[in-house]
């Protein structure tokens, strides 16, 4: 068994309320730099709807993450032959277009222009060519159901809804969408740092952050293409590639990463996780309908005494140990299930998961009043307006079973909690909900706890960086101090 | 093979070559004249494409004879009348510079002296075919010329370096000069075989030194080039420039038309796409 610690999120779907706030908090620490203004390392997608870059879910055009055929888990982008036949051209990478061209206005003409008849205006120009565009996209051109005929009607998701299900979607009354707020994933097997030829991404050892080292960066771009999420991107400028680093540098002060730190629907969760890395290909090589448990199954359990001595016979702190016996994110993928990771049929093991979204059933109105309550109670979790097939093709790997158990234990708990507070519906029938969704009472409460009244501490449990031992995994610090003391970061040399 | 030798033995090796070459160059000047002069000139056989030497010393100073076999163009340029007459004998031809040191060019015309004296003419065509050549030599010729039949010491074919308004799209080679009046030039048959059994042109004889044209060569390629003479106009050296250029021009073409249909298929972005198919699905 080997041990290795990883940080990882939740994300509650059903508290997003899709105010971009993660997103500009993002742009406005690390994005807003020349060559990065197109990037949005934390974005928010509105379900149904084709995200960005468009359609990123749609590997057979993109061709990113990894496939499992005749026992050998290989990325579908790129391998060695194809390295070298592409080596000048990627032909699965999104275009400037499938991004969108950023943006920004001729202001001075506001102020410049001649006195006429008209009112100046300042025409939009392209921050990348500065010369005048048509603005015909942008990172969130679909937000809201925008453009839906175009956008929402073609969500690689909606593969599998049959036509009358599609027509809804969009139908009066019965319009809906749902947000997805995307950032990377941190995977455990991620396709980016395996497609890279320049060796330039890496895995941190210590908390599983995935990085871009800017001197090794070659500009190659494999990552682009083989990260099936989309969320590694080229800066235009530099030459090289940029991604989410989870603020790393927040997080190894002690603080949540921005975008955690300022949602406002409180919808983000951090932790770390111990996981077994001699297990990874083993799992991210299983057939699709087991990928979702064999992946929770990687997730060790850090109150075990056999998993505590593992974990320090690999080198990982007391201190990290404690904080993952602390972590809201152990509670909500493994210990109640309702956190399932995104299109886990990429194989990349990503290490971010989503509490799927309830959303409103069909409510049939009694004279005056509109009932929502159902004769079968947990029948209406089937007859969600957001339909089972189009959150288990997200969240299941095609699989509905595991996003139906998620909303059943859900909808158990607030049909307790309303028991509880409202009294409109009797105890019993809660507790016999409970009961059906493999749910304790004391389970619930703690469910209910961390959703609807977390505080800061209990989202975000945050492991001591203890960066002497991250140094140490690289190196001996005591070789190093002989070699060059401890005031330099690099080799001191000689006229330099 | 020598890197098979240690240093000792590529040292006596070594030593044997220099030796033997100084013996060729040393005592030899026989061999110097039919290498680099006998293309041109013969003693007593008469006037190839140069003079006939024989009794040449009669006829100049041998100071002035020396210098003019070490640079001859030197000579001519400077405005010599006695050298610009021998180029208007030799309808322009220019005899090229051999490389030959003045201490050599002294051997040469001693020998050539010796030569004259003993009467038997020396260099010249003996061999040269003088009855009308057919069709078929013509034709060989032809096929000679342009490579088609490999020569047989394995030098590169004429057109590799000269046209004779034989290639009707691209021409020779223009590295070296047209040939289709080179016929007339070199003075006929007797001139135009004698040249080709030991071509002296720096660049020539560097290419057909160790791989010389064959009796049976020579005379079909003079043959061609006769009827070249004859029938052949001299190549337009623009034309063939703008042919080249059309044919790269249409060859981009071709293949960028053939790339396209390859890789029609090929990832072209996903959003405008996705954009038109659902404004024309739209419209309809």
């Amino acid at each position: 068994m080997e041990v290795r610690s990883q940080i990882s999120m939740v994300f509650h779907l059903d508290k997003c309320i899709g105010c971009h706030t993660c997103s500009i908090a993002c742009k406005n620490i690390w994005t807003d730099r020349k060559g990065t203004e197109y990037m949005w390392w934390t974005n928010v997608e509105t379900k149904p709807g084709t995200g960005f870059p468009t359609c990123w879910e749609d590997q057979e055009k993109f061709q990113g993450g990894w496939k499992a055929e005749n026992g050998k888990l290989e990325l579908r982008s790129t391998s060695k032959r194809k390295a070298v036949t592409n080596m000048f051209h990627h032909p699965n990478m999104p275009t400037m277009d499938d991004y969108y061209e950023p943006w920004t206005y001729k202001y001075e003409d506001l102020f410049n222009a001649p006195e006429g008849t008209d009112q100046p205006t300042a025409r939009p120009i392209s921050m990348v060519s500065g010369e005048y565009i048509n603005i015909e996209a942008g990172p969130n051109w679909d937000d809201d159901l925008g453009g839906s005929p175009v956008y929402a009607e073609n969500d690689p998701n909606l593969a599998g809804l049959t036509p009358e299900q599609r027509a809804q979607l969009s139908a009066v009354e019965r319009l809906v969408f749902f947000y997805f707020p995307r950032i990377c994933n941190h995977c455990l097997n991620p396709a980016c740092v395996a497609a890279c030829p320049s060796g330039a991404l890496h895995k941190r050892g210590e908390d599983g952050i995935v990085l871009v080292d800017q001197k090794r960066c070659r500009g190659w771009r494999a990552c682009i293409a083989a990260c099936p999420y989309k969320k590694v991107y080229y800066n235009w400028f530099t030459g090289k590639s940029e991604k989410c680093i989870l603020c790393f540098p927040r997080i190894e002060s002690g603080q949540a990463p921005a975008c955690f730190h300022s949602c406002v629907g409180r919808i983000r969760y951090l932790g770390v996780l111990l996981y077994d890395a001699d297990r990874l290909e083993e799992i991210a090589k299983k057939p699709t309908d087991e990928l979702v448990e064999a992946h929770r199954s990687l997730i060790l359990d850090p109150s075990d005494p056999q998993v505590i001595s593992a974990a320090r016979s690999c080198g990982i702190h007391d201190s990290v140990i404690e904080v993952a016996q602390e972590s809201p994110i152990y509670k909500f993928v493994v210990d109640w299930k309702i956190a399932l990771p995104p299109h886990i049929e990429y194989r990349t093991l990503p290490m971010l998961f989503y509490v799927p979204p309830l959303s409103p059933v069909m409510a049939n109105q009694e004279g005056d009043t509109i009932n929502h309550v159902s004769s079968d109670l947990f029948h209406d979790i089937d007859d969600s307006r957001v339909p089972m097939r189009f959150l288990a093709n997200l969240f299941g790997a095609g699989h509905e079973r595991h996003v139906r158990y998620a909303l059943r234990k859900q909808k158990a708990v607030r049909w307790y909690r309303r028991a509880l507070t409202v009294g409109d519906v009797s105890m019993e029938t809660a507790e016999r909900m409970l009961h059906e969704a493999g749910c304790s009472v004391e389970e619930a409460e703690a469910i209910y706890q961390l959703t609807s009244l977390c505080t800061f501490d209990d989202r975000f449990v945050i492991p001591p960086a203890h960066r002497e031992e991250a140094i140490a995994m690289l190196e001996d610090p005591l070789e190093h101090k002989q070699a060059v003391g401890f005031g330099f970061i690099s080799n001191p040399r000689r006229g330099a | 093979m020598g890197e098979h030798f240690n240093t000792g033995h590529s040292f006596i090796v070594l030593s044997l070559a220099l030796l033997f070459q100084s013996l060729v160059y040393g005592q030899e000047p026989a061999q110097i004249f039919k290498e680099k002069c006998a293309s041109c000139h013969s003693i007593g056989a008469g006037r190839l494409v140069g003079p006939d030497l024989k009794d040449v010393a009669s006829r100049q100073k041998r100071e002035w004879l020396v210098e003019f076999i070490v640079d001859p163009k030197k000579k001519i340029s400077g405005g010599d009348p006695y050298a610009q007459k021998l180029v208007s004998e030799s309808r322009g031809v220019i005899m090229p510079s051999l490389n030959i040191e003045s201490k050599t060019a002294e051997k040469l015309l001693d020998y050539i002296g010796e030569q004259s004296r003993s009467g038997s003419p020396q260099g010249g065509v003996g061999s040269a075919v003088m009855k009308p050549f057919s069709g078929s030599d013509v034709e060989r010729g032809r096929l000679l010329f342009i490579g088609a039949i490999t020569l047989a010491n394995g030098a590169s074919a004429c057109v590799s370096c000269h046209g004779a308004a034989q290639a009707p799209l691209l021409g020779g080679g223009q590295l070296g000069p047209d040939l289709t009046r080179v016929f007339e030039r070199l003075g006929g048959r007797q001139g135009l075989s004698a040249w080709l059994t030991a071509p002296a042109t720096p660049t020539m004889s560097s290419v057909f030194k160790n791989r010389g044209l064959t009796e049976e060569e020579i005379n079909s390629l003079v043959a061609y080039l006769e009827d070249r003479a004859k029938t052949g106009r001299e190549e337009d050296p623009s034309v063939a420039t703008l042919n080249f250029f059309l044919l790269g021009l249409g060859g981009t073409v071709t293949a960028l038309v053939l790339f396209e249909t390859a890789w029609r298929k090929r990832f072209r972005g996903v959003r405008r796409a996705l954009v038109l198919s659902a404004k024309k699905n739209g419209e309809e």
